[in-house]
């Protein structure tokens, strides 16, 4: 894996301006001590010729009436300058008249042509012309001894002090940067190795919730099992007492009633473990703790068997929690089922909500509003060493094959997600409490699916054909029994190839078909429908868990009847799509 | 006859030497010139010649004509002009007095009085005149003294260089 440094590239771009800048600096260095060195020179020439001026001026008259000793006297007078190294006096035919040169030093031409003022090899050359009123009458050489490097360098060494200094700067600022670079480099390979294993813990974290569903479910079944099994006791024994005494048509109703209010129930079982054991991501949604209890109080009750009473205390403030539903259900479910463990003789368990205000130095909780949610049973309770391990994943007391230990694990997470903690009061014979404090949210809640029943709106339904598909009999037959009940025509296909066959003959108003086929299922039957008629109206039943599962493999909003459906839901469905 | 050769060979070296230090003094009269200042009515106008007179007996003939042929000073070409006398109105910058029948050297001296001519004597022509520029021999070379005061008079300015080269002063 690359690397990504995004700030890498302008990184090196500053290390590049500054390279150029120190670039830009020599230059300009150098600049200044050519600069400098011709101001020098030329400042050295001036000054050479302007003694050089003097002199010629002194010795004009001198010159003029060839007084050599006047002449003489000038030139020693120049000894006194250290600078000088020669000088000379010429008449105005260019020879040499008089002349002084140091020890050491190169003596003067002894004539001369031209006139000329020049720097090199670190010394100054001058002749300058000797003229009084116009008349020329000779000319003055002198010659200054070359520069010493030492003043040379003397000269130079700011300039090249600061060079040195600005490329040292330079050189620590590229270092610097490199290491920041390398470093840089570094952490952004360990945060990739970070990023790596948070998805490698967000996967392992997925399992560890399905697992801990799954672990729910077992725990479920039982007592669910046993549920259904009086619920289907009660429903069996109302069809037995309808067939025996068909004609008794009062009491028929009765027991039609009671067989329909047990597979209600038993219909809202399932809708809940059908909730449960959706594979879904987490779902931070705010939401009504207290209603969730409410909504919940059916499944407790089943869970928790006869034997154990179910108390419910609920606040009535509507306050908010944001968390994902569907896992503090499941919380709330594996505190009571760890309750109903703790019970085996029976005992009482309450369910409690209420308002929480944390005042700040808290080590876990920050301070602010939360939405307490107790779970408090009679049982047996825990010892001190196990309440501090009893968050731990796969910390359990039960037996082998009992528990996976992952309940309580599952609830700590919840409470933790939801912006809070989840704490346990509990001492050997004295029953346990756990709370779990939920950060209380400020957000609206989102809307709950409408529960009341809307007003059935029904279309003429005499006329209208529907086509049943399903692969299952007895399910076919009832819905299509059901729906000539209610005044429509009824086509029956057992199969999508038999339902596309019939296609041939007849186009119905409208297609209801089952989603799980065997061979072509639903989606796939609707598909092929569609190729033919675009706008045919569809209905789907489908028992399958995941909803979102056939929406995606149906594409767009269909019509989806979650099975079991009643009489009056499959009518209204239909009838709202034939208006 | 053998003191003859003698003599003729002194008159011969004493001749050599004597023009050597005529065309010396020649160049010395307008070699003066430069570090002279004359009093603008001096000049008739700008390109108006630098004068040299020699008054009286000249002595140096061509020498001067060569020596002073094409020079010029500041912006006055130097000319020559041999008169037998000279006074206020000869217009003469620089005047050589030699001294002659028609006018002496004191006689000259007095006819420029106060004009703002530099009169040059020589002390190789004899006589008691001064002028403000006095030629002389010192150490075998030609050298000069020279008379401010009589300078002032005539209102001619003299350089402090050439001053500074006078054998003597007279302030």
């Amino acid at each position: 894996m690359t690397p990504r440094l995004p700030w890498d590239r302008p990184d090196r771009r500053l290390v590049n301006v500054a390279w150029a800048s120190a670039v830009a600096l020599l230059a300009i260095g150098a600049l200044l001590a050519g600069q400098t060195e011709l101001g020098y020179r030329s400042q050295a020439q001036r000054q050479a010729e302007v003694q050089a001026d003097i002199l010629a001026a002194s010795v004009s008259a001198a010159l003029a009436f060839d007084d050599r000793t006047a002449m003489r006297e000038y030139l020693d007078a120049l000894r006194v300058n250290r600078r000088l190294a020669a000088a000379a006096i010429y008449d105005a035919s260019g020879q040499a008249v008089v002349v002084f040169h140091r020890s050491g030093a190169a003596a003067p031409p002894t004539h001369i042509d031209v006139l000329s003022s020049r720097f090199s090899h670190r010394h100054v050359t001058v002749t300058r012309p000797v003229a009084e009123q116009g008349q020329r009458l000779g000319a003055v050489y002198l010659e200054t001894l070359p520069e010493p490097w030492t003043t040379v360098l003397a000269r130079h060494a700011s300039l090249a002090l600061l060079t040195v200094l600005a490329f040292l700067l330079l050189g620590v600022v590229t270092a610097a940067a490199s290491q920041l670079q390398a470093r840089a480099r570094l952490l952004a390979e360990a945060n990739d190795r970070l990023r790596e294993e948070m998805a490698a813990r967000g996967t392992a974290e997925e399992a560890l919730r399905q697992s801990q569903k799954m672990e729910a479910l077992g725990q479920l079944t039982g007592g669910i099992a046993h549920d259904f099994n009086n619920l289907l006791q009660v429903v069996h024994g109302a069809f037995e007492l309808i067939r025996r005494k068909a004609d008794d048509t009062a009491k028929v109703a009765a027991w039609a009633q009671n067989g329909i209010a047990a597979a209600e129930r038993g219909a809202s079982l399932t809708r809940q473990l059908l909730a449960f054991s959706r594979s879904q991501k987490l779902e931070l949604r705010p939401f009504v703790v207290a209603d969730l209890i409410g909504e919940m109080r059916e499944l407790l009750v089943r869970t928790l068997g006869p034997d154990i009473k179910l108390s419910v205390e609920l606040e009535e403030g509507q306050a908010l929690v944001m968390s994902d539903r569907t896992q503090l259900e499941l919380a709330v479910l594996n505190l009571a089922i760890n309750a109903r463990d703790a019970m085996p003789a029976g005992g009482g368990l309450t369910l409690r909500t209420g308002l929480h205000s944390q005042p700040p130095g808290d080590p876990v909780l920050e301070a602010g509003e939360y939405v307490e949610l107790s779970v408090a049973d009679t049982g047996e309770g825990m010892s001190r060493q196990v309440v501090e391990r009893a968050f731990d994943p796969f910390f359990t007391t039960k037996g082998i094959g009992k528990g996976t230990g992952l309940g309580l694990s599952q609830v700590y997470g919840v409470a933790r997600q939801a912006g809070g903690a989840a704490q346990i009061d509990s001492e050997p014979g004295r029953g346990t409490v756990v709370r779990l404090l939920l950060r209380r949210s400020t957000a609206a809640a989102e809307l709950a699916p409408a529960r009341g029943e809307r007003p059935p709106i029904l279309a003429p339904a005499a006329g209208r054909t529907i086509l049943v598909v399903d692969d299952e009999a007895p399910v076919r037959v009832l819905a299509g029994e059901t729906l000539e009940l209610l005044g429509y025509r009824v086509l029956q296909a057992e199969s999508g190839a038999a339902a596309l066959a019939l296609l041939e003959r007849e186009v119905p108003d409208v297609m209801l078909f089952d989603y799980a086929m065997p061979d072509m299922n639903g989606a796939e039957l609707a598909g092929l429908v569609r190729a033919r008629l675009p706008d045919a109206p569809i209905i789907f039943a489908s028992g399958h868990a995941d909803t979102a599962a056939v929406e995606a493999a149906l594409g767009g909003q269909p019509t989806i009847l979650r099975k079991p459906f009643n009489m009056e839901t499959l009518a209204r469905t239909i009838a709202e799509l034939l208006s | 006859m053998a003191l003859a050769a003698v003599l003729a060979e002194t008159s011969q070296a004493s001749a050599g030497e004597a023009s050597l230090e005529l065309a010396v003094k020649a160049t010395y009269l307008y070699k003066l010139a430069p570090f002279v200042n004359w009093p603008p009515e001096a000049y008739a106008s700008a390109a108006a010649p630098l004068v040299i007179c020699v008054q009286g007996a000249d002595p140096f003939g061509q020498v001067l004509d060569r020596a002073v042929s094409g020079q010029v000073v500041g912006s006055h070409p130097v000319t020559v002009k041999r008169l037998p006398r000279i006074d206020a109105e000869s217009g003469c910058h620089i005047a050589y007095l030699a001294g002659g029948p028609a006018q002496s050297q004191t006689q000259a001296l007095q006819a420029v009085d106060g004009q703002p001519v530099l009169t040059v004597t020589d002390e190789a022509r004899g006589g008691g005149a001064r002028g403000i520029v006095h030629l002389l021999l010192a150490g075998g070379k030609v050298r000069f003294s020279i008379d401010a005061r009589q300078a002032e008079a005539g209102g001619v300015t003299i350089s402090s260089k050439l001053l500074a080269l006078a054998v003597a002063v007279k302030r």
